[in-house]
């Protein structure tokens, strides 16, 4: 047990420093406080709307807003850290500090990325925290629905982060993972589009059809499909403490775990004989 | 003898096992083609011994950064092997453990007080607790910080910032100490400041491996220098070994002006005159009493006679410009070949 405790010691202080490190970065304090004043803005929107309309819609488009801040500003938050926390390194040669030290690069890696875990789940809890108290304060209800709604969210954003991780340790600098991270993120939102063109090649005969279709059909199979972790629909539309539907909670966790523990095994095989 | 093994005790100079050891340490960089392939390191065959201070010298490009890279398995050895202290098992936390490392122009953290990034590095060592407290206070003390431990980073000096770096090098109590560039950016009090610790750290027992362009900082404190150049070590030895005693310096007496035009056709140097006492340098070779003779030929007085030895300058300058030379004369003919 305290072998076990000691092979997880080095990775946690890792972390811990990540994060430390990470909450201080600019970039994401200004994602954070941008993201923060949006969600408060919002509950202003009555201001901008006809008096004589139905509080309903303008508590739909209070939500509506909400969402939409939290899954963009989330996703730039994680794309953003899970880029960088190992190119930095690598830039200011403070990896070589710690690299001597009697750390393995499989340890390094799990420390950096549960440090980038760090930040994405404190920034969405923050914002989440405003977006919940905005709708108790509206309603009047407990929305429990939120609560489930983040956690899907941190499952959707954990797999982004995976995959730019993995990214992060092929590149020299923060710019080409964040660009894959966008890439990831918004074609992972797009899958069920990516069938669709998948479906529709090949009607026109032409060979760029046949080309677009088969690149989409790709993508397709290779992307996680992130658009099934939104519970956006039900949030707008429904009763802020009803319990989620449509969606298969615990499979959802175990899809994004699977993945995540992908793009870590691969962060890690693209690592171990990097030359640094 | 496989490379993760232990080599038996005393396969060394003197018995001793090395602290360190390269067996043909070759390192080839590939380029996307074979011709944009460049080799940094050819058969390197390094030796520091327990207990010495190893300068290691080279200009920029020479292969000092990536031999110690390979020692400490952040890059990986084309052909050749590394041990320290008799074991080959670079990379592994038994290894690890034994050095120390201060990257040259390593960025420390503003936002972390002087003993909160120590006491991180510590953890990756796996100490905890009070004993990692104890760590902290000492080597703060042993690099002497400890009044400035409870103080934001950004608050530091350049000379506090180095010292920083040499604590984290020394947290686990190393044996031995990889210092790239200690003393590069410094003023010539803080130069003089990590000097003395770095003696201090010798007297201590450990070994120490310093990769430096200050070469006065280098003659000043190393018991053994070794002289890199485009990857192939041209040089190894002591200071006394390498430096060659080039020329005697005579101080006389009943110095007069109109003498200097006599001293060019005896192959004598007038280096410095101040009234009837100059400084004279004899011609390369000349023993003492020739020295004595030739002063009593223009009726000058000795006062003292003292050997000059090279510098570790002109003997650096020495040894690239030789093996430069000796480069462009190897890659003339291939390069005629080539047209």
């Amino acid at each position: 047990m305290n072998q076990l405790v000691g092979v997880f010691r080095g990775p946690w202080a890792i972390a811990v420093y990540t994060y430390r490190e990470g909450i201080r970065k600019r970039t994401l304090i200004g994602f954070l406080i941008l993201s923060l004043l949006v969600i408060f803005g919002s509950s202003f929107i009555s201001a901008f709307l006809d008096p004589t309309s139905r509080t309903d819609i303008e508590l739909k488009l209070i939500k509506d807003i909400c969402v939409a801040t939290i899954s963009i500003f989330g996703a730039l938050i994680t794309v953003f850290t899970s880029a960088s926390v190992v190119p930095n390194e690598v830039e200011n040669k403070v990896i070589y500090s710690i690299l001597s030290k009697p750390i393995r690069r499989w340890q390094y890696l799990l420390g950096k990325f549960l440090g980038a875990q760090l930040i994405i789940l404190v920034n969405l809890a923050l914002m989440g925290i405003l977006f919940f108290a905005a709708l108790y304060i509206r309603q009047g209800v407990m929305p429990t629905l939120l609560l489930w709604a983040l956690l899907l969210t941190y499952f959707e954003f954990l797999i982004l982060s995976a995959f730019t991780f993995a990214i992060s340790t092929a590149a020299t600098s923060p710019v080409l993972p964040t660009i894959g991270g966008l890439f990831v993120y918004i074609t992972g939102n797009l899958t069920e589009y990516l069938k669709d063109v998948q479906n529709r090649a090949g009607q026109t005969g032409k060979w760029l059809d046949d080309l677009l279709g088969q690149i989409a059909g790709i993508l397709y199979d290779v992307l996680p499909n992130l658009q099934n972790f939104s519970l956006r629909n039900q949030i707008v539309n429904g009763m802020p403490n009803d319990p989620p539907t449509d969606v298969l909670i615990p499979n959802l966790m175990a899809y994004g775990l699977i993945w995540a523990v992908g793009g870590f095994l691969l962060a890690w095989l693209i690592f171990w004989r990097k030359e640094l | 003898m496989s490379r993760k093994q232990k080599s038996p005790e005393g396969n060394g100079k003197n018995g001793v096992v090395p602290a360190i050891r390269t067996f043909n340490l070759t390192k080839v960089y590939e380029g996307a083609r074979a011709s944009q392939d460049v080799r940094a390191l050819t058969d390197l065959n390094l030796e520091v011994q327990p207990g010495e201070i190893y300068g290691y010298l080279g200009p920029n490009g020479s292969g000092k950064t990536t031999t110690i890279k390979m020692i400490l398995g952040l890059i990986f050895p084309t052909s050749g092997h590394v041990e320290v202290f008799g074991d080959g098992d670079i990379g592994s936390a038994r290894v690890k453990k034994r050095i120390g490392y201060l990257p040259e122009g390593a960025y420390y953290p503003d936002f972390l007080r002087g003993e909160e990034i120590l006491k991180y590095y510590g953890r990756l060592y796996g100490l905890g607790g009070k004993e990692l407290d104890r760590r902290v206070s000492a080597v703060m003390d042993q690099v002497g910080i400890s009044h400035a431990r409870k103080r934001l980073l950004r608050s530091y000096s350049k000379g506090m910032r180095q010292r920083i770096g040499l604590a984290q090098a020394l947290i686990s109590d190393p044996d031995i100490l990889i210092l790239d560039e200690p003393t590069t950016g410094l003023d010539p009090i803080a130069r003089k400041e990590i000097r003395d610790i770095l003696a201090g750290l010798r007297d201590a027992g450990k070994t120490l491996l310093i990769s430096s362009h200050e070469l006065l900082e280098v003659e000043l404190i190393c018991d053994r220098v070794g002289i890199l150049f485009e990857g192939v070590l041209q040089r190894q030895g002591t200071l006394a070994e390498l430096l060659e005693t080039r020329d005697l310096q005579v101080e006389v007496d009943g110095w007069k002006p109109e003498l200097a035009g006599q001293l060019p056709p005896k192959g004598i140097t007038l280096e410095d005159a101040v009234g009837g006492r100059a400084r004279l340098r004899m011609p390369s070779g000349t023993g003492a009493e020739a020295a004595v003779a030739l002063c009593r030929e223009l009726k000058l007085n000795v006062a003292s006679i003292m050997p000059r030895r090279e510098t570790l300058e002109e003997l650096f300058v020495r040894v690239v410009k030789s093996a430069k030379e000796e480069s462009l004369a190897a890659a003339a003919p291939a390069g005629e070949d080539t047209r």
